[in-house]
């Protein structure tokens, strides 16, 4: 008990410290749990409650971004939606898998590190986006619709992940009848369940937390990624009050996802054979490879240079799932380069987002020069 | 010049207009009451944008509607489109001890002050254009209408407070 709380006063007092300074909080978490955890002063050590508590955590995120994926609102994309979204995904991944490949990850070790590589962090980019008071631009909504696709593709990188462990056939039949199952009591229950969502007692959280619950529950008897369920559930009900279910979830994702990224800092070993260098290499390749990226999405989509380093700097952090897939598959040795990614990416990041006008007008004077 | 409403997920719904100079402005509602107003300036690439509270936008709200209507404790100020610097304030005073038996016509309000009572309240019993010769008890409530420095006079002036 005593290590939660004091796990969450000192992630408390870091996002003071983070926000104050206009960073992301999340690295901040992720180095607390290492300072204080089994690779520093091992003050903090992860017992039961804390490890479910730090599970709830990601569960909870991803039923929060499940409530997103509005099926109909996605169908109307059009067609830039995605381009945006296939330049993104093929740089990035394959970058990525190759940089790991040639550092020395086995071809398994090195999908799980580019999909890390690939996804941004929704929350960082959302974050600055509003802090840097973008959203008039119309390439902030390429990029938070950038963010939106790479949610949808998590969902096929996990159960590409999952099929190393499971036959892909048994697996995606299970996963289809599981989403039709959820989308179907949903439709059945639609009506009951908005009214139970008008109520201002306690029933409409105690619905959304058994809810998520019981989507977990569903994964571990039928031995499909909680993750893949659980962002199904949150999809299917998106299409009953997604506002009401998003506030509701909110102050259990909050808590709890800040003991989830402060549990994977404890449980981190740098005891492999990773050296600083390859992290940093890693690390380098990925803000170089969403820069090329952003900038060709920035070019098929808006139709110029500049529009295209104003997303290429604005998606550069990764954050929350990579740290997410690096904790559900990835070895000590992957856990401990995708966490130097995300360090590394989300604070220059936050620099490239905050100053991307003025590296444009650099890079304006210099090639008129 | 039509307003295009889009949806940012994650964030809240951003309403653009161009206006018919070639200026954009938009505005962004965001989850929990917090709303963005951006300008971005023809051939500019760099916006300026200011953060609103709920109330703050519905200010400028009215404002930008032509009739301001703040209610602030028990004033009113209300503006006309058409009259730009014409300012109406509507405030409410509980009548003291020292008025107690005076006449509106005795204490002369319009002619020192400028002010006029226009309303009465009285044991829950309302006069509507109370004549000159009203006379006030103690914890009356009077409407009172002026300009912002009419009223401030008859505070001062009349009520002595």
């Amino acid at each position: 008990m005593e290590q939660i709380a004091l796990a969450l006063f000192t992630c408390l007092i870091l996002a003071v410290i983070s926000k104050s300074l206009s960073l992301p909080p999340i690295p901040f978490y992720i180095l607390a749990g290492i300072f204080l955890g089994n690779s520093g002063l091992k003050i903090i050590g992860a017992d039961e409650v804390f490890h479910f508590l730090s599970q709830l955590g990601l569960i909870f995120l991803l039923f929060y971004i499940g409530l997103e994926l509005k099926p109909e609102r996605i169908r109307s994309r059009g067609s830039a939606f995605l381009i945006a979204g296939f330049i993104d995904l093929n740089i990035n991944l394959l970058l990525g898998f190759f940089a790991a490949l040639a550092i020395g990850f086995s071809y398994y070790e090195a999908f799980v590190v580019a999909s890390a590589f690939y996804i941004s962090s929704s929350a960082m980019v959302i974050a600055s986006l509003i802090e840097n008071k973008k959203l008039i631009l119309p390439e902030s909504e390429t990029a938070v619709w950038l963010m939106i696709f790479e949610d949808i593709v998590l969902v096929f990188l996990i159960f590409i992940i999952s099929t190393e462990m499971q036959h892909p056939f048994v697996l995606i039949l299970k996963v289809i009848a599981v989403v039709c199952l959820l989308f179907a009591i949903v439709k059945i229950l639609k009506r009951a369940l908005l009214k139970l969502l008008q109520r201002d007692d306690e029933l409409p959280v105690i619905l959304t937390f058994s809810a998520v619950l019981f989507a977990v529950f569903i994964s571990k008897y039928l031995d499909i990624p909680e993750v893949l369920t659980v962002i199904a559930l949150g999809s299917a009900l998106s299409t009953t009050n997604p506002k009401a279910f998003e506030r509701i979830s909110r102050p259990f994702k909050d808590v709890f996802l800040v003991l989830f990224f402060f549990f994977f800092g404890i449980s981190i070993e740098f005891s492999g054979n990773l050296s600083l260098m390859q992290a940093l290499v890693i690390s380098f390749v990925a803000i170089i490879s969403k820069l090329f990226s952003g900038f060709l999405v920035g070019r098929a989509v808006h139709g110029s240079y500049s529009s295209g380093i104003e997303i290429g700097t604005n998606i550069i952090a990764r954050g929350e799932f990579s740290i997410a897939i690096a904790a559900i598959y990835g070895s000590g040795i992957v856990s401990a380069t995708v966490t130097a990614m995300v360090i590394l990416t989300s604070i220059v990041g936050s620099f490239m987002a905050k100053y991307s006008s003025k590296i444009k007008a650099g890079l304006a004077r210099h090639f008129k020069s | 010049m039509s307003i295009r409403s889009t949806e940012l997920p994650g964030i809240g719904t951003k309403y653009e207009l161009e206006t018919e100079k070639g200026d954009k402005v938009a505005i962004v509602f965001m989850d929990p009451g917090r709303i963005q107003l951006y300008i971005l300036e023809k051939e500019s690439e760099t916006p300026v944008a200011a953060e609103l509270n709920a109330w703050e936008a519905r200010r400028i709200g009215s404002i930008l509607t032509g009739a301001i209507i703040e209610a602030e404790r028990e004033a009113v100020e209300i503006a006309f489109s058409a009259l730009s610097d014409l300012r109406i304030s509507i405030h409410t005073y509980i009548i003291g001890k020292n008025l107690a038996g005076k006449s509106i016509g005795e204490l002369a309000i319009r002619k020192m002050t400028g002010v006029t009572i226009i309303a009465v309240s009285r044991k829950g019993k309302n006069v509507i254009n109370p004549p000159p010769s009203f006379s006030f008890e103690e914890g009356d409530v009077v409407v009172a209408i002026g300009e912002h420095d009419q009223l401030k006079t008859f505070e001062s002036e009349v009520l002595g407070v």
